[in-house]
């Protein structure tokens, strides 16, 4: 929708988390559709503010009148990129794909630098906030995974993403037993980094080539009759929203029209007939974190709805609080402040419901959260799988 | 295409919306709210205007026209709604204080005095005539709310400014959530050795805690304290809003935040399932009886052309009051303007006029002949022909 709809009623900048906390930020009104004006007609505007902007998208979900504020300041943001020097944590979260790559590949060593003193100051002399611990590379990422292939009900192409296949590549082999356990063909088709942080700092060409990388492997699996499910929530509105618009990938309207959040798919697959999941009694309350970009995506809730069916749980749904990281908003030290604000807010709701734990989909929203609250922090799937008895442990020969 | 399946489908998350759906919930309906957006609601004083027309709302309703849809609610539904709400908001902690057989005032940010039924407990003291002497504290840098407006209609008024480190609405709201914060205000505030009768604030104290800041800072100072509703953003609005999406969750209902409903799908009398857009595939959500509660003009639920007007969701007949020429008067204060009678004609059961549908049910500001702005009585139609709406709905779908 055009910006020229903005009827200015300010209910964006009511929903802006950024805009409480820092003052140097004029909110999405103003670094939106209001600057958009001057934009166009071309005022050279000296708008680094625009950066400071964590893309949550919460201004667009509650914009009334279809505005897309996030989305203006996003491009935004890619032209401020182009023009203007770019920071060392910049150009490094840009590339967190490759920087990624070689933290698994040297995980033992790698791991152990980011936790030294030593480390924690060439983070700081880059601009990376370490008031949160970087999350521990894995050697074993997710992708050396064998491919597991049976007759199944349906095919499904995993779409695991950088933080489960590098840092947490245990919850993607238990997404894979889940949907398995659904009698459901798993494969792990090739895929690069979505492209949303490079986005996020403002590199659009290499958004564009990893999203185009992605695009044509994902094409390729939906023609050959696979489902695309994904799991982390920032990927799928990279690809379901970012990829056809921003991003501007030929096949995007093929692939939205494919691509399932995991637990949206469990959820059609039961309302088809297909699976009936048994859950076994599961005595705990859960605080159940929403990410920013689960609500952008336009889906409802459906792990909510899973677990809303698991006997003895209560599950308690918070999604008026943003948890501040942003991917690697929070890690540069100029966001710090304003993240660890944002997301101190977020902890103290989440500690007033008086859960035991945190359930997020996404895993820098848990990072953050299990960081800053000390509290336990679970994927929606790890809940999930507990419930029906999935573990990593190996068969014992009865 | 996932399907789910409800009792109810709300459409529109505003005062109307919102208490149907708790209304329906809390006597088990299964019930889904779904909104393209925020509602007005979040830019109102979050005060519930009944009727404005007599110092008695009640008596104000005999003197309504006889088309006015206040005249299908009973009395008795009507007092049940207040109490119902009254009783929500005291349990979601924003307790409003007011009867339905007196008025109450508020003053506004401009010296006058708002007429209203219900307000929340933050507004209570405020003064009720021209006598008592007011001390305003406002914030610098503050826009939009100047108490030279006030000190220019009323005698014995002064001002102070506290300077809080950020100027925005929402920044200053969640300062006063911090206890460290609101502490040192305190002594600030004591210093300032007030004489005046009562504390006036601009509606900036607090995000959802309100109610207890402002009978601490009422304790602490000794003084009866109160808030003057603001310009948007409107926190009480805001409060009302939130108190609101808590309190129909707590009830069980789910909420579908930008699930713009893009199709219908009908057989015979019957409306079967809401289609909602979102970027890979349409949502379809299934009900047994639904309730069109979008707002008019501002809030979406009505859309004017150049010589029509018409409801695009499910396409009802709306009652326009005549011609172009009569929609608006040329004193763009008046509150006679043509444009504020259209809306969607209703029968006693609150389903539209003219219309084949059996199971679809009107309430709120999209009703016909409201004249919300002359009459004042925005949110209170709204509770009101919510708890009718609901329950033909219930008596529908038994």
């Amino acid at each position: 929708m055009n910006f020229e709809h903005c009827i200015r009623c300010t209910i964006c900048v009511e929903n802006c988390p950024v805009m409480r906390v820092n003052p140097d930020f004029p909110g999405p009104k103003q670094a939106g559709p209001d600057a958009q004006r001057f934009r166009l007609d071309r005022e050279k505007t000296e708008d680094e503010w625009v950066l400071l902007c964590s893309q949550c998208k919460r201004c667009e979900m509650a914009c009334p009148c279809g505005v897309e504020p996030a989305e203006i300041i996003l491009k935004a943001q890619q032209i401020y990129g182009m023009g203007h020097l770019r920071t060392a944590a910049h150009l490094l979260f840009a590339n967190n794909y490759y920087l990624s790559v070689l933290g698994s590949l040297t995980a033992p060593l790698a791991n152990r630098i980011a936790a030294t003193k030593v480390g924690k100051k060439i983070f700081s002399a880059m601009g990376i906030a370490t008031y949160i611990p970087f999350p521990k590379f894995r050697f074993r990422t997710l992708h050396s995974e064998k491919k597991s292939r049976t007759r199944g009900i349906k095919k499904v192409a995993f779409f695991y993403g950088c933080f489960i296949n590098f840092y947490r590549p245990d919850i993607g082999r238990k997404i894979i037993r889940l949907l398995s356990s659904f009698n459901i063909d798993v494969v792990l088709p090739p895929q690069w980094c979505c492209g949303l942080p490079s986005l996020g700092n403002g590199n659009l060409t290499l958004a564009r080539f990893f999203a185009q990388k992605n695009a044509s492997s994902l094409s390729n699996y939906i023609d050959a009759g696979y489902d695309i499910v994904y799991s982390c929530t920032s990927c799928g509105q990279a690809i379901l929203h970012d990829y056809p618009d921003i991003l501007e990938i030929p096949q995007a309207k093929k692939i939205a029209e494919n691509t399932y959040n995991i637990h949206e798919y469990i959820v059609k697959l039961m309302d088809e007939g297909y699976i009936k999941p048994q859950f076994q009694e599961m005595r705990r309350k859960l605080a159940y974190h929403i990410p920013c970009h689960l609500r952008a995506l336009g889906i409802g809730y459906p792990a909510a709805k899973l677990m809303s069916l698991i006997p003895g749980l209560t599950c308690e749904i918070l999604d008026d609080n943003c948890c501040g990281l942003s991917g690697s908003y929070g890690f540069k030290k100029s966001n710090e402040a304003t993240a660890i604000q944002i997301g101190n807010s977020a902890v103290a709701r989440i500690k007033k419901t008086g859960a035991a734990a945190i359930v997020a989909d996404c895993g820098s929203c848990r990072m953050q959260l299990g960081g800053l609250s000390g509290l336990v922090t679970l994927d929606p799937a790890e809940v999930l799988s507990e419930a029906l008895g999935i573990t990593l442990e190996k068969k014992r020969k009865s | 295409m996932s399907v789910t399946e409800y009792d109810v489908i709300i459409i529109g998350a505003g005062v109307a919306g919102l208490t149907a759906g708790a209304f329906l919930a809390g006597r088990g309906f299964k019930v889904a709210l779904v909104t393209s957006g925020e509602p007005t609601a979040c830019l109102s004083t979050g005060c519930i205007d009944v009727c404005s027309r007599d110092h008695n709302p009640l008596l104000g309703i005999k003197e309504l026209p006889p088309e006015h849809p206040f005249h299908l609610v009973p009395e008795k539904t009507i007092r049940e709604a207040l109490d119902n709400f009254q009783a929500a908001m005291m349990d979601m902690v924003i307790p409003y204080t007011g009867a339905l057989e007196e008025n109450r005032l508020v003053l506004s940010a401009l010296g006058t005095f708002k007429t209203t039924c219900l307000v929340p407990s933050t507004m209570e003291a405020a003064p009720q005539d021209t006598k008592d002497s007011i001390h305003i504290i406002t914030f610098a840098g503050l826009k939009d709310f100047y108490p030279s407006y006030i000190l220019s209609r009323r005698k014995n008024t002064k001002f102070s400014v506290y300077d809080a480190g950020v100027s925005s609405t929402m920044g200053i709201a969640s300062h006063f959530e911090e206890k460290e914060f609101l502490e040192s205000f305190i002594v600030w505030l004591k210093g300032q050795n007030i004489d005046e009768d009562k504390i006036a604030f601009p509606a900036v104290l607090g995000l959802e805690s309100a109610a207890e800041i402002v009978k601490t800072i009422a304790t602490r100072i000794g003084k009866p304290v109160f808030e003057i509703p603001t310009i948007p953003p409107s926190m009480p609005g805001r409060r009302l809003f939130n108190a609101l999406t808590d309190y129909f969750r707590k009830k069980g209902g789910d909420i579908y935040w930008g699930w713009p409903v893009i199709g219908v799908e009908k057989s015979g009398k019957i409306i079967e399932a809401v289609m909602t857009a979102s970027k890979g595939r349409p949502n379809s959500l299934n009900g047994k009886a639904f309730i069109l509660a979008t707002g008019s003009f501002v809030g979406g639920g009505l859309v004017a052309g150049r010589e029509t007007i018409t409801e695009n969701i499910f396409n009802l007949p709306v009652h326009v009051p005549g011609p172009r020429e009569t929609w608006f008067e040329n004193d763009y204060f008046s509150f006679n303007h043509g444009i504020g009678r259209a809306g969607i004609k209703v029968d006693s059961s609150l389903r539209p006029a003219g219309a084949p549908w059996e199971n679809i049910f009107v309430c709120g500001g999209i009703l016909a002949d409201t004249e919300i702005l002359k009459n004042g009585c925005g949110h209170g139609l709204a509770l009101a022909t919510a708890h009718m709406a609901a329950k033909s709905c219930m008596e529908y779908i038994r």
